[in-house]
């Protein structure tokens, strides 16, 4: 083999190995822009789940507290209800009592 | 020559093959890294949004409940203001009625004394007005007036529910002693006595 033949065989070798490389370059940005393809998928996903449980740690809380508003109205109506109870009951007494105090003091 | 050139070539290629790996290598680990710390990044936001909401949910919390209790409370007030009202009106019945009860002339006299004794001259004018009063009644009111006093006789009752104003006779001396202005002058007593009466307050 002629010196410039073997020349030849070396240049033709190092433009392999310069593919083989900018290849393997090329093979790692594409991995990058997958990984970060792939971290914002998981930054969506993870955001779409938080949103989800947001809304029903929302309407679970509005359940909850509609549910405590209801039992505040029952427990009104039933004090409500004892006050008129009362009232009959007492009244006749009060007005006596009142009458006697503007009459009397 | 030939066997050496083989050997160059080999070194070349598998240098590059070795830095092709190595390269590969590495941004496999920075994928790695990458992916770590978006996972994290997206664990913090995670938890973020969720803190809020359990923040926002305690206030939605609060604000429905504190409106309700608030509301409940106002209704608990009304009716209570409702019952001291009506029992109110009923007191007022009664005093405006008194003329027809047994009571009245003890009550008149009561009111015109002290009256009488509040303007402390010799020569009061008692005006004296409640409803359905009779010449009976008025009788036993003259009894207790002074010698100098004058009698004024209201037809009608005076401020609405009835009673006894006297002043000195120029008028600069009043004492107001109708039933409305004992109402108003015992109001806070009232109230009190009406609460415990009928709430046990």
């Amino acid at each position: 083999m002629s010196g410039i033949d073997a020349v030849k065989k070396i240049v033709e070798t190092e433009a392999q190995a310069r593919r083989i490389v900018d290849e393997a370059s090329a093979r790692a940005q594409q991995i990058i822009s997958e990984t970060r393809e792939q971290a914002e998928r998981i930054r969506q996903e993870a955001i779409a789940r938080a949103q989800q449980q947001r809304e029903e740690i929302l309407s679970e809380a509005k359940n909850k507290a509609e549910a405590e508003a209801l039992q505040s109205d029952k427990e009104t109506e039933q004090i409500l209800n004892s006050y008129r109870k009362l009232s009959e009951e007492r009244k006749a007494t009060a007005v006596s009592k009142a009458v006697d105090l503007i009459l009397n003091a | 020559m030939s066997e050496s050139l083989e050997k160059l070539q080999n070194r070349i290629l598998s240098d590059a093959k070795h830095k092709a790996d190595e390269t590969i290598k590495d941004y496999q680990a920075k994928s790695q890294q990458i992916l770590e710390e978006a996972k994290q990044r997206a664990q913090r936001e995670f938890e973020e949004i969720i803190a809020k909401a359990n923040v926002e949910a305690e206030s939605i919390r609060r604000s429905i409940l504190s409106s309700k209790v608030r509301v409940n409370r106002l209704r608990i007030l009304d009716e209570k203001n409702r019952i001291v009202e009506d029992i109110i009106h009923s007191v007022e019945d009664q005093l405006s009625s008194i003329s027809k009860s047994e009571q009245f002339e003890e009550t008149a006299q009561r009111l015109v004394t002290e009256a009488v004794k509040a303007v402390d001259t010799d020569q009061p004018v008692v005006r004296i007005g409640f409803r359905d009063m009779s010449k009976r009644n008025l009788d036993e009111v003259s009894k207790v007036l002074p010698k100098g006093a004058k009698l004024v006789i209201d037809e009608k009752p005076i401020d609405n529910l009835g009673g006894v104003v006297a002043t000195d006779p120029k008028g600069k001396v009043v004492f107001n002693n109708t039933f409305k202005s004992r109402l108003e002058r015992l109001d806070n007593q009232l109230l009190t006595l009406i609460s415990s009466t009928v709430f046990g307050e």
